[in-house]
């Protein structure tokens, strides 16, 4: 496939199908309660979804030796899941985060 | 007899009663959002959390070049998509070649959070015309959500709710727009000694941690996590969608155990 053919159908493939997980109780389903275990299971989809595309991002392409060596991203995203544990902050989260991060780079 | 004639008429003309000029055009529904409070403090109750969000929308923007898209691409992966986790995940894995269904697939299982912000939301919008609620939804994202949900509980005011909402969404969305295209273009003047890119996870980690408040919750996240790590050998990012999947089925099950554990 194209490549730029292939970027457009994505990005008009996924808007839509975000945008009608967006549309869907308000307007489309309006009329009917969610089922009870939907319900129950989309309550742990930002949890576990954010999580997992969240993980890699920090730990790298880590492998059994890099694992051992100190990770300054890994200590920055502890101390910033505190402050947004307790906070509920973008902005101080961002902040001591980024901050850590800059400290430890320059410490190790 | 009457009374029924006149809801007749409200429905087949609902501006009748209220306004006689047959149509509005664009500009006076501008002037009208822009003249009223509540759009007003929505957009400016925003601005701090755009503030945030500015690396978030550099590194997307970075992200979309880094994928080879065109400048006209990567405004219509942030214009169409608008959804920072989607639009990185997107650009990964057509860097990395990824089938195209492949991708779709693993951008929707993310984007499945909507559908319950979209749950959450639909009480509060019942009573608002479809256009309203259509335009609302386009703009419902994690941080328009949380704005949104704190504004209506604090006050029963359906409308001014939504012109609130509208405003914070408007905000959100014009700063996304702008970040994104200054990422594209100016994204190779930051220094990578800035680690900008870590901006990302930290904007995640400012949304998944505050919701670690109980077990069933806490073991889906821990669990997704182990899983993402132990499946990294799989190709084309499936470990995501996988560890996703096992994370939601373990808090699910994990739920159900400790509500029938109560009831007894």
């Amino acid at each position: 496939m194209d490549a730029t053919l292939k970027l457009w159908m994505v990005i008009f493939a996924v808007g839509l199908l975000n945008y009608l997980s967006r549309l869907s109780f308000i307007a489309v389903f309006a009329r009917r309660s969610m089922p009870p275990l939907l319900a129950r299971a989309l309550r742990y989809v930002p949890a576990a979804m954010l999580t997992a595309l969240v993980l890699p991002m920090i730990m790298g392409e880590a492998t059994a030796g890099s694992a051992m060596a100190f990770n300054p991203k890994a200590g920055a995203a502890v101390l910033a899941g505190v402050v947004a544990f307790y906070t509920r902050s973008t902005l101080w989260t961002l902040g001591t985060g980024m901050a850590a991060l800059w400290a430890l780079q320059v410490v190790s | 007899m009457e009374s029924k004639w006149f809801t007749m008429a409200r429905r087949h003309f609902p501006h009748s009663a209220t306004h006689p000029a047959p149509r509005q055009g664009a500009g006076s529904i501008m002037r009208r959002l822009l003249a009223s409070p509540d759009f007003r403090a929505g957009f400016v109750e925003m601005l701090p959390a755009c503030l945030g969000l500015i690396p978030f929308g550099l590194v997307c923007g970075v992200g979309a070049a880094a994928a080879g898209a065109s400048w006209l691409a990567a405004l219509g992966m942030s214009a169409v998509i608008f959804s920072g986790a989607a639009q990185i995940l997107a650009g990964q894995m057509l860097a990395g070649g990824a089938p195209f269904a492949i991708i779709v697939l693993t951008c929707s299982v993310l984007g499945l959070r909507f559908l319950m912000y979209s749950a959450a939301m639909a009480p509060y919008l019942k009573a608002l015309p479809a256009r309203w609620q259509h335009a609302l939804a386009f703009l419902l994202t994690d941080q328009a959500f949380a704005a949104a949900i704190r504004r209506f509980d604090a006050k029963d005011d359906p409308h001014g709710g939504a012109q609130h909402f509208l405003g914070s969404g408007v905000a959100l969305y014009l700063c996304w727009q702008i970040t994104n295209m200054i990422g594209f273009f100016a994204g190779n003047l930051i220094p990578a000694s800035w680690s900008l890119e870590f901006a990302v996870p930290l904007c995640f980690i400012a949304l998944v941690a505050p919701l670690l408040r109980d077990a069933p919750t806490i073991l889906a996240a821990l669990v997704a996590g182990y899983a993402v790590v132990a499946l990294g050998g799989l190709p084309m990012k499936l470990n995501l969608i996988a560890a996703g999947v096992i994370g939601i089925a373990v808090g699910t099950i994990a739920d159900l155990a400790r509500e029938r554990w109560t009831r007894r």
